[in-house]
């Protein structure tokens, strides 16, 4: 989503910067993109960083695809006898379709050649992370998710401050003019797109707090973890090339 | 109130056109007070309204009322998007907004089954016109929301089946109907890929879109009239009867 607001102050002319094959775009870890997908003036691309990212993340998508959900066995205290908790097959289904999901928004999130789609997909990792604690129907867990989505709904206040203030002040979203040198974003509104990433990618801690990384919700918790820590290392990304 | 402010710093003075804030690369008008633009000033607002909504959140216990405050919150987040006053920002509202619909109603529907607050009604509606008007009234509003097509459409034939559904009791549809309207929205999302990648075939993709949405509105609006959930005898129900006879 870049505008046409900036013409006159955004450096390279954008015949350079968009749709060209050739130019790739140069960022501050890992250099180089290896990788264009343009939609429109929207243009997504994968840095060999980005690239183990994306990997890392295709690789968890499918492992919720395939994998069967975690039984859990209780032993009876005492003697030889143990009994299976059944997960119930609309739970199994519900879980498994969040999951692919959060995956394909880290996804998403990892190849947004656009400071605002970034931020949606963050957004949307929340949502999918919520989705996956709260298929669960038990009072602690949905207590716990309720926590988790309070701080997930107060965290879109910065990360969108955040790209409306990047917005304001370079007159530019994308993230092709925005990792040249000359356009200058405010340190608050870094700030702001970082602490909104953290409260978005809060959900291990409540996971960890509602106790249900294995039997309840595994191998679908996984994901949860797995789309946080991304969605952290692509923020530092950015933030840094910016 | 930005408006009385802009009025009353029109009447005052023009001076110091020069002196800008600092987060004011993008022009919005003329109008300056103390030497700040209209955007500094709009987000001095903004964040003297974040304080007083954190504080508020963070001195609230009830949960509900939590979650009411959360909301308000995504207003704020909605009003610095905003300030800056271009076609741009009025395209990033819209996202931002159905961002926060779509997490207000999953905490509003986790709150619910948390707090066991489901019940099912005692007794339905039971009118005469119940029985005798759903169909020619469906069937009116069906053909009426083709000919209009898009959303429009969608919605004006989707409340004729809305009707019909809540008349007629057909709750085991609701399946069937969340199906239809995942293919609708997938032919939307096709369409939208076609504009982009094909523009060539415009046409096609506009139809494609038109339809996808005319069917995917009508049909999410005439599930809300399956979630009834009555058994088909005009809302009365066999069990209990409805309380009036």
């Amino acid at each position: 989503m870049t505008d046409t607001v900036c013409a006159e102050m955004c450096v390279p002319p954008t015949d350079m910067l968009y749709g060209s094959p050739y130019e790739f775009l140069e960022t501050g870890i890992e250099g180089r993109a290896l990788f264009n997908l343009p939609f429109g003036d929207i243009v997504n691309f994968l840095t060999p960083y980005t690239a183990v990212l994306f990997i890392f993340a295709l690789t968890f998508t499918i492992i919720a695809l395939i994998s069967k959900p975690e039984r859990q066995v209780d032993t009876v205290f005492g003697g030889d006898a143990y009994y299976t908790k059944d997960i119930p097959k609309d739970t199994l289904k519900f879980q498994r379709f969040m999951a692919i999901a959060c995956g394909l928004a880290t996804m998403g999130g990892i190849m947004a050649g656009d400071v605002f789609n970034f931020t949606l997909f963050t957004a949307f990792i929340g949502i999918t992370n919520l989705g996956i604690v709260a298929a669960v129907k038990n009072k602690h867990i949905l207590d716990n998710a309720f926590e988790y989505g309070l701080l997930a709904m107060v965290g879109t206040l910065p990360l969108f401050v955040g790209a409306a203030l990047v917005l304001a002040t370079t007159g530019t979203l994308s993230m092709w003019v925005l990792f040249n040198s000359a356009a200058a974003v405010p340190l608050f509104a870094k700030l702001l797109l970082v602490i909104g990433v953290i409260a978005e990618g809060m959900a291990p801690v409540f996971v960890a707090k509602a106790e249900i990384t294995r039997a309840p919700g595994a191998p679908y918790i996984l994901m949860v973890h797995v789309s946080s820590l991304l969605i952290f290392l692509r923020v530092i990304e950015i933030v840094i090339s910016m | 109130m930005m408006t009385g402010i802009a009025f009353a710093a029109a009447s005052a003075a023009t001076a110091a056109e020069t002196a800008v804030g600092s987060l004011t690369s993008v022009t919005f008008g003329e109008i300056e007070l103390f030497g700040l633009s209209n955007f500094t000033i709009g987000l001095i607002g903004a964040i003297i309204c974040i304080f007083i909504s954190f504080y508020a959140l963070m001195r609230e216990k009830d949960d509900l009322h939590r979650l009411l405050l959360t909301d308000l919150i995504e207003v704020i987040a909605l009003i610095a998007i905003a300030l800056l006053g271009t076609d741009l920002a009025e395209a990033l509202i819209l996202p931002g907004l159905v961002v926060g619909v779509a997490e207000l109603t999953a905490m509003s529907e986790i709150y619910i089954v948390k707090e066991k607050l489901v019940r099912e009604p005692e007794s339905y509606l039971d009118i005469e016109i119940m029985h005798t008007a759903p169909a020619i009234i469906a069937v009116g509003m069906l053909i009426y929301g083709i000919i209009l097509s898009g959303f429009t459409g969608g919605a004006v034939a989707g409340l004729g089946m809305l009707f019909y559904f809540a008349c007629k009791g057909t709750e085991e549809k609701t399946g069937i109907l969340e199906k239809i309207s995942g293919y609708a929205w997938v032919m939307w999302v096709v369409a939208f890929i076609v504009f982009m990648t094909l523009p060539a075939y415009w046409f096609f993709a506009l139809m494609l879109a038109g339809t996808g949405i005319l069917a995917k509105v009508a049909i999410k609006i005439s599930i809300l009239g399956t979630m009834r959930k009555n058994d088909g005898n005009g809302g009365r129900r066999e069990i209990g009867g409805d309380g009036n006879d």
